[in-house]
């Protein structure tokens, strides 16, 4: 798993790259963490090159956005893919999560 | 012969009935070793990258709940997996070492006072994913199926 960050129109995008499962969620949150530390207001995450999330990268993922909620942050995940999302329906994280199509328009619409 | 090296614990063994074991210590570190031989084990059926993902997905949970639940985490004890293909049908029986559980009582991930804590998503993903599943008696070994097409 690898995490690189940009800033795109004030906002903070992050793209995670590989899995995301038991063994690798330590490193996104710990990725997260500095994020999280100097309260973020706004993250998109872009997960167009995830290709696969166990039940650890989901709670990892909602431990994320509990920490962030917890200074009035707020997080978006963009560009999944299909099945990914399908665990996020399956599991009814859609309606806990801001999930939205594309980079683009999770950034442009994040106000 | 008794094999020492952590690695050398990955055991992979088919059996005369065309049923092949695999035993792994419980080190997550080889959660992905037995998918990946079953998954390998399916070349030749032909399998959607659909039906795939979920395998994968359902035989890593399964493992990594009997590592951390089943046996605590304790790289002495074993956990055995046996699978086999039966007339299109994928069958995946795990069993660990420890008490067993009830699997009833696990919290359903999906419902508003649970849907920010950190457990039962596994299980839940299996009942969703798999076709069948079962637990024995005891509750320290699960058998799934899942349709290959």
């Amino acid at each position: 798993m690898q995490m690189k960050t940009e800033i795109k129109n004030g906002l903070t995008v992050c793209y995670v790259e590989g899995e995301i499962d038991i063994n690798t969620s330590p490193g996104v949150k710990k990725s997260f963490d500095k994020l999280i530390s100097s309260k973020t207001p706004r993250i998109v995450v872009n997960l167009s090159k995830v290709t696969y999330v166990d039940s650890s990268g989901l709670a990892t993922l909602v431990e994320i956005l509990k920490n962030m909620r917890s200074y009035g942050g707020r997080l978006r995940l963009s560009d999944m893919s299909s099945k990914i999302k399908s665990l996020f329906e399956i599991t009814k994280l859609e309606k806990l999560f801001e999930i939205i199509a594309d980079e683009k328009e999770a950034v442009s619409t994040f106000v | 012969m008794t094999r020492s090296g952590p690695l050398e614990f990955l055991k992979r063994h088919k059996e005369p009935s065309g049923k092949t074991l695999i035993k792994v210590p419980s080190e997550t570190r080889y959660i992905n070793k037995v998918s990946s031989e079953i998954l390998s084990g399916l070349a030749r059926y032909g399998v959607d990258e659909s039906r795939l993902f979920d395998i994968r997905l359902c035989v890593e949970e399964a493992v990594r709940n009997a590592m951390v639940h089943g046996n605590h985490c304790d790289k002495k004890l074993p956990v055995r997996t046996v699978y086999w293909v039966d007339n299109g049908v994928l069958n995946v029986e795990i069993a660990d070492e420890g008490p067993g559980f009830d699997s009833t009582d696990v919290a359903d991930p999906t419902l508003e006072p649970h849907m920010l804590k950190n457990s039962g998503r596994g299980v839940y993903l299996i009942k969703k994913l798999m076709d069948k599943i079962e637990y024995n008696e005891k509750g320290n070994k699960i058998t799934m199926t899942k349709i290959l097409k």
